[in-house]
């Protein structure tokens, strides 16, 4: 099969398997369908392993050279149309308005003919990053959707008040799949933008979900951040209607733009950082928590988010040495460093993930910004990394929420005894995360020595953060995983908790997990073959040796990585243990943590993490950080309206 | 010699130089108070004896978490003398000290519990300092691994001076002496009784000890980074800081977590950072 | 080479004691007896303890306790018992409260008679319980190579 027709087939099947799922409503038939939907994408993900070889770069365009002539208008008047609607039932009128602009400056652009003629033959543009998003996009997205199907039976059992719509559910995660696929390949801009909007649309269906009053407002304050980076969006494809190089994302990023293109540069980067959440614009994805797991799974650890990432990378030439691209490393950077501190005040689960996903991305993003080489390679490792990793954890967070009632982590006491096998699923993750070497510390490690050669008051600005935000991530995930590790004897109806995991959640977690582990073992070949030269070639620079990882080290990362996951398989396999008395003062304390206390009286042990009260107030540090963030944004803008 | 040879050199013999400065520790401290003390060989005789008991084990993970704290803290101290990157090396340093936490943390008492949750806090405190100091060193030398350092023509301790300052507070930190012991202490009678601790007996105490030892000996080899251009000179003065450490230790009594915190990151920001923010403004 | 002779360690635990034991034994760790150069630490923790000081007699309420105590330290260790009051309930033996020494309740090692016992009776007693430790010690060895051979 040609790369061109597995494009087209990656973009179109997925919206055709949401709509017959949209029209089951039969549970057993769609679920079926879900399973054979996901697994036929997963195998034309990595069909494209083959089909791209060993290119460099593959350009083509739609099946038979067809134009996309008014298909993209539209699209977008479509979409548009959705917005105003959904805007208008919800009584938020700032949607429509935002979405209304941005369609005022599209449709201008078409209509006065100012827009220039695409070639048909170089719409789409496949090169080593697209393959690296397609994989991560089309392994495990269908992963957590074929997992959605046991966590939603959980969740809708568990609510029997909510009306279940699981039909618009699974069809909206693979309309998002398909949006997702065509935003990575897409070369031609306005092309682009028609993808993003999906993507901006889908991601609010599904935030808003179970449309009670709080998600319908988190889901509207996504759109309405999302919808301003399309305006962002619009707008640069305006400013480059008149420049020559057209509108292909190859040309625009050969080598750093001019002081004619960095305004354009900048809208971009505005539409790269609204899409990842990056402050100011952080409060959507907070707020995207409220939504089902599996929704949170998709959004903010493997597409969605990672699409904002992905534009940035690929600006990452063009803004290189310019303040535009200083200031979205900064963005970037304070973004990691004050949602780490946020992250240490707080007791959610799924909310430290989401601060989590935010630091990783603003890592990114700070590499993105800077715009060495080195940094594009940390950057993509992060990604690759991130994505698994995180994915597999809230997949996971979601299978103990259903399982324990509970998103709190205070509440997972004795985790190891209560779930042993998701346990030890869930320190595959966190220690992917961040135990070294790791895939994230090998990234943070390396940005730490490029960082080191970026000059000036920039690069120990940048190193001084690294180093603080660092020490924060140790923080809050030592918090979680002293949680997660407790141990102490099970009372049979504890022990019963784990049977009734699904064998969706199983058959979905596991294979994640285990590749998280191959991963960090094939880091070695994956750098030299495919995030090094890619690299490379997008600084145009001649090739030379990247981090070279010798055996003795990747060995030794995967036996780290393994490590505690291990010591928690091998505590359950002795389940029958002689748990001697824990010091009390004296005093007995039964198995199930209850102690005698004063006057004849009984106490139940608990324990709780420090939140840094009285030294840290997560809503002033959120506020801080987006305020912060804020000023940088406006000066990045500022930088590339004056073309510096 | 071929820099993997110095790392074996330190899995064998960092943890007699670590028992022997311990022991040293220990009849300071008696002089300062009068007493005679223990003999210098006391730590090897606590730990042999450890070995000797049975070990009450309140859970199954306890035991595998300590021996991968030892096993990381010995492999830290094998990598920075083995020629491996100094920032790496930090990383793994974190690791090491965080398995601890979790040995501790996974007991499920309130003192095991409080006192992993302090270390955290300690974890936290010094964390930001190590990463920053060695990027400033490998930024003042241009070498990024132990060899490369000590070969350096640059005189590292007076090039980065605020850092050395941060690192002599610092190392009273991760030495977890008073006023910074809020986690353990060796001294009997605390709030915490024996804090992190508390839950570990016979052979899991040992595993502790020895770990303290290597962790010991990986801070003298810090300490003679800094002092690179003589390796004497370095250990030197870890001894003299060693000796003010002891005083300072026998002089103050236990602060508050949030002001460890407070503390560490104020002189971090004001004297760490400043430093490396000099260093790069004045392109060194 | 013994370990357990050269580094034995000492939970104190003061059952009903009027503290004049407690004080008595307080005083050796004071510079004047200085128990630390027989590498004797005070540990205030069970599980790190070879040799449970107890002074005071046995009560109700700390029946439990002294058992608790007992139970979580490890083996091989020894009991000495401080005082009359620890011996055999002192001159409080009659009282309503009072249920008896510490042999009621954990086996007893070593008596360390006096009231208050003088720090030299009780560095006495330490030492015999460290004697008795090391006896301890060997027959669990023995048993150990008898269940093995």
């Amino acid at each position: 099969m040609t790369l061109a027709n597995l494009c087209a087939a990656l973009i179109a099947l997925p919206i055709a398997f949401g709509a017959i799922a949209f029209l089951i409503d039969r549970t057993a038939l769609r679920s079926a369908l879900v399973v054979t939907g996901s697994a036929i994408v997963a195998a034309l993900s990595m069909a494209a392993i083959p089909a791209f070889g060993g290119a460099d770069s593959a350009f083509f365009g739609l099946p038979g050279e067809l134009e996309p002539g008014a298909a993209l208008p539209a699209i977008e008047i479509a979409l548009t149309g959705l917005v105003v609607v959904f805007g208008l039932y919800y009584r938020r009128f700032l949607a429509p308005v935002l979405a209304l602009t941005q369609l005022s400056i599209s449709l201008y652009l078409e209509l006065s003919g100012r827009l220039p003629e695409a070639d048909p033959g170089r719409l789409f543009w496949f090169d080593r990053l697209s393959l690296v998003m397609v994989l991560i996009v089309g392994i495990i997205g269908p992963l957590i959707c074929v997992n959605a199907i046991g966590y939603m039976r959980s969740y809708h059992r568990a609510s029997p008040m909510l009306k279940g719509r699981r039909n618009v559910f699974f069809a909206i995660l693979f309309v998002f799949l398909s949006g997702m696929f065509g935003l990575v390949v897409s070369n031609y801009l306005p092309l682009l933008l028609v993808f993003w909007e999906i993507t901006t649309l889908c991601s609010f269906l599904l935030i808003g979900y179970t449309r009670t009053d709080e998600t319908i407002g988190y889901a509207f304050r996504a759109l309405n951040m999302n919808l301003v980076g399309g305006i962002g969006f619009a707008a640069a494809i305006a400013l480059l209607a008149e420049q020559p190089g057209g509108l292909e994302l190859v040309e625009l990023t050969r080598g750093p733009a001019g002081a004619a293109l960095l305004p354009a540069m900048a809208l971009l980067a505005l539409a790269g950082i609204t899409k990842s959440a990056q402050m100011p614009f952080s409060s959507w994805l907070i707020g995207a928590m409220y939504a089902p797991s599996p929704t949170s799974a998709l959004l903010h650890s493997s597409t969605m988010v990672k699409a904002g990432v992905f534009l940035l990378l690929r600006l990452s030439p063009a803004m290189a040495g310019s303040l535009v691209g200083y200031g979205v490393a900064f963005v970037g950077m304070l973004t990691f460093l004050f949602v780490s501190i946020v992250a240490g005040t707080e007791s959610n689960t799924k909310k430290v993930l989401a601060y989590s996903t935010l630091g990783s991305l603003g890592l990114i993003v700070g590499c993105a910004g800077i715009g060495t080489p080195e940094l594009a390679w940390v950057g993509v490792m992060l990604i690759i990394f991130h994505a698994t990793a995180k994915g597999l954890l809230f997949m996971v967070v979601g299978t103990i929420e259903n399982r324990l009632y509970t998103k709190d982590m205070e509440n997972f006491d004795a985790l190891l005894s209560l779930m042993p096998r998701v346990s030890t699923l869930a320190l595959v993750g966190i220690a992917g995360m961040f135990i070294a070497p790791f895939g994230v510390v090998i990234a943070k490690w390396s940005a730490i020595r490029a960082f080191i050669d970026v000059p000036g008051a920039p690069g120990a600005a940048l190193i001084v953060i690294m180093a603080f935000g660092s020490s924060l991530t140790i923080f809050y995930w030592g918090k979680l995983l002293i949680k997660v590790l407790s141990a102490r004897r099970q009372t049979d109806y504890e022990r019963s908790i784990e049977r009734r995991v699904s064998r969706y959640e199983w058959l979905t977690e596991a294979p994640l997990a285990l590749g998280v582990l191959a991963v960090t073992a094939f880091i070695g070949p994956i750098s030299d073959n495919v995030i090094g030269p890619w690299a490379l070639g997008a600084f145009s620079v001649p090739p030379r040796d990247f981090l070279h990882m010798a055996p003795a080290m990747v060995l030794f990362m995967l036996g780290a990585v393994m490590f505690l996951p291990a010591v928690a398989y091998w505590s359950w396999r002795h389940p029958a243990y002689d748990h001697a008395d824990f010091y009390a003062s004296g005093r007995s304390a039964a198995p199930s943590h209850v102690m005698d206390a004063a006057l004849g009286g009984i106490r139940r042990v608990t324990l709780r993490n420090y939140y840094m009260d009285g030294v840290v107030n997560g809503a002033l540090a959120f506020r801080a950080g987006t305020a912060t963030c804020g000023l940088v944004l406006v000066a990045m803008l500022a930088a590339g309206a004056m073309g510096l | 010699m071929p820099p993997i040879f110095y790392g074996l050199l330190f899995l064998a013999l960092a943890p007699i130089f670590g028992g022997l400065v311990a022991g040293a520790d220990r009849i300071v401290t008696a002089r300062m108070q009068s007493r005679v003390g223990p003999p210098l060989l006391q730590p090897f005789y606590d730990a042999g004896k450890l070995f000797s008991k049975t070990s009450r084990q309140i859970n199954p993970v306890q035991e595998p978490l300590l021996l991968g704290h030892v096993t990381m803290m010995a492999v830290t101290g094998a990598m920075l003398l083995g020629g491996t990157d100094l920032i790496l090396t930090t990383f793994v340093f974190a690791l090491a000290a965080l398995l601890l936490v979790l040995a501790a943390g996974s007991a499920s008492s309130p003192y095991s519990f409080t006192g992993a949750e302090r270390e955290l806090i300690v974890l936290l405190a010094v964390e930001p300092f190590f990463i920053l100091m060695m990027a400033a060193i490998c930024k003042v030398t241009g070498a990024s691994t132990y060899g490369g350092v000590l070969a350096s023509p640059k005189l590292v301790a007076l090039e980065i001076p605020g850092v050395l300052l941060t690192f002599l507070l610092v190392a009273v930190v991760k030495l977890r002496k008073s006023p910074f012991d809020i986690s353990i202490s060796h001294h009997p009678h605390q709030e915490l009784v024996k804090g992190l601790t508390t839950d570990m007996s016979g052979r899991l105490l040992a595993y502790v000890e020895i770990a303290h030892w290597y962790e010991t000996a990986l801070l003298a080899a810090f300490t003679v980074l800094f002092f690179n251009w003589n390796v004497a000179a370095g250990l030197a003065a870890f001894a003299i800081g060693y000796l003010a450490e002891v005083l300072v230790d026998n002089s103050t009594s236990r602060i508050k977590w949030q002001l460890l915190l407070r503390f560490t990151w104020t002189v971090t920001l004001l004297f760490c950072a400043g430093n490396v923010l000099a260093l790069f403004v004045l392109g060194v | 080479m013994s370990f357990l002779r050269r580094s034995p360690w000492i939970l104190h635990y003061d059952a009903s004691s009027c503290n004049g034991c407690d004080i008595e034994v307080l005083a050796c760790l004071t510079p004047l007896y200085d128990v630390e150069r027989f590498g004797i630490i005070n540990t205030g923790n069970p599980k790190h303890a070879d040799i449970f000081l107890v002074t005071g007699s046995v009560n109700e309420r700390n029946i439990e306790i002294i058992q608790n105590l007992y139970r979580q330290m490890p083996d091989p260790k020894v009991v000495v018992a401080v005082g009359a009051c620890a011996c055999s309930g002192g001159i409080f033996a009659r009282a309503y409260n009072v249920q008896g020494g510490i042999d009621r309740v954990i086996p007893v090692d070593v008596y360390v008679p006096g009231c208050a016992a003088r720090p030299e009776s009780i560095i006495d007693g330490v030492v015999r319980g460290i004697e008795a430790l090391e006896e301890k010690r060997a027959l669990a060895r023995r048993q150990r190579g008898e269940n093995t051979a």
